[in-house]
């Protein structure tokens, strides 16, 4: 592009990193913060150095922490005998939000997917095991995405917790609240179906 | 090109744009394809996110422009075989080794039909190891690779049970001193070509023999899912 400005061009080039932004979204953000943004652009730049630089993974969950220890793991008053192994961080703050569980967390970054290179290794799992040898967990919930990689992942793990003598836990799938069986697709209403329970 | 009533399996989905997936397909007709669902991953996407999982037999209807093709309609035909445990890393690894092993938009029927069948056997809980090798035989034999295993390569004579054997990519099978590296025996030779399952120790001298096939094929590298196999079986207690 010839704006005449080659900072600028280069600026609009850097904001395309984003997901979902592209050269016209770029360009238009680019404008904004020179336009009208000036503080909060210098503010956004500042952030961002020192969240690039500084913005680590915890030691013991692999979560995003800029201490070698994130505050839940570093927290005194989380349960240690239940781990819930989650894909991402997105996931975990979804756990924390909705359902007032108060164990710790360990998150893959990914799940097991030859085809995007995310196998055993990338996900952290020697580091998974050697938690679980600790002795100190009792449950391992396993929170993977009901996807068929997230499943695959998911029984990887449940071998995992066994051979370190913990008892791993997956979350129930069904039909979502508020739903009608009729519009539910056929693999979750037969998941459902198979996975029902006693009412007593 | 509109392709309509195909039927298909989704063998990898990632995410594209804000609400789109870019689907890898297996298709009867036209082979393997890249394809992009837009908006799935949105909330009021007419299409569900489930329905576009692998392993699932599906018939689709495609747009397709240059190097990729667009989602038009889906159907589901069949409950997904359900893989579960050890099946279903072997499912990850039947689609690692389709994506690796063919190129796109060449079409393959032979091949679409095996894969078919093989996530049956999977599902079915026949014996993994077998199954899969199976499939890599017919995954060669229809993208033009076919194994060689009535025939001792150096010779021209018939395979002979009881005889030892070392495969070469792309040449055959030639005889070799028994306990040489990578030494299989006849029978397993002749085992995989009228499909009769061998014992575990003919299972395992195919495995080998297989990956060294593979590798070849692949230029020289690995397949992911091979790693996760070789833990996911060492970890059985």
């Amino acid at each position: 592009m010839s704006s005449g400005s080659p900072l600028l061009a280069d600026l609009i080039e850097a904001l395309r990193c984003l997901p979902g932004v592209g050269g016209k979204s770029a360009q238009r953000m680019a404008f904004h913060l020179l336009e009208r943004e000036r503080e909060r652009g210098l503010k956004l730049a500042a952030v961002m150095e020192q969240a690039m630089r500084r913005i680590g993974h915890c030691e013991r969950c692999r979560n995003f922490s800029e201490e070698p220890l994130c505050s839940l793991c570093a927290s005194s008053s989380r349960d240690r005998q239940v781990l819930c192994v989650v894909e991402s961080p997105t996931d975990l703050a979804a756990i924390e939000q909705a359902t007032g569980y108060r164990g710790q967390y360990f998150v893959l970054m990914g799940r097991l997917s030859p085809l995007d290179g995310l196998g055993p290794e990338e996900l952290g799992l020697a580091q998974l095991a050697q938690r679980l040898g600790e002795g100190e967990i009792e449950e391992l919930i396993i929170a993977t995405n009901p996807t068929v990689e997230g499943e695959a992942t998911a029984h990887y793990l449940a071998q995992l917790a066994r051979a370190g003598g913990v008892r791993p836990t997956r979350l129930a799938h069904g039909v979502p609240l508020g739903g009608e069986l009729e519009y539910v697709d056929r693999s979750t209403l037969a998941h459902a179906f198979g996975g029902r329970q006693l009412l007593d | 090109m509109r392709i309509e009533q195909q039927p298909a399996y989704v063998l990898h989905a990632r995410a594209y744009r804000e609400t789109s997936l870019l689907l890898e397909c297996l298709t009867r007709e036209h082979g393997r394809l890249g394809v992009v669902a837009r908006g799935v991953r949105g909330e009021r996407s007419r299409l569900r996110r489930a329905q576009l999982e692998p392993f699932q037999p599906l018939v689709l209807d495609l747009l397709l422009r240059g190097e990729l093709a667009t989602l038009t309609a889906v159907e589901v035909v069949d409950t997904p075989a359900r893989l579960s445990g050890d099946a279903g890393l072997a499912g990850l690894y039947l689609n690692e080794l389709v994506v690796r092993l063919t190129g796109r938009q060449d079409p393959h029927p032979l091949l679409f039909d095996a894969y078919a069948r093989t996530l049956a056997r999977l599902a079915a809980g026949e014996s993994l190891a077998w199954s899969l090798r199976r499939f890599e035989r017919d995954l060669l034999e229809a993208i033009g690779y076919g194994l060689q295993l009535q025939h001792d390569a150096d010779t021209g004579e018939a395979i002979e049970p009881a005889a030892c054997y070392r495969y070469v990519a792309e040449q055959g099978a030639m005889r070799c001193a028994a306990g040489s590296p990578r030494a299989l025996r006849g029978s397993d030779l002749l085992a995989l070509e009228q499909d009769e399952m061998p014992d575990s120790v003919g299972l395992k001298e195919l495995r080998d023999m297989m990956r060294e096939v593979i590798r070849f094929h692949l230029g020289g590298g690995e397949l992911r899912a091979w790693r996760v196999l070789a833990m996911a079986v060492s970890r059985r207690p």
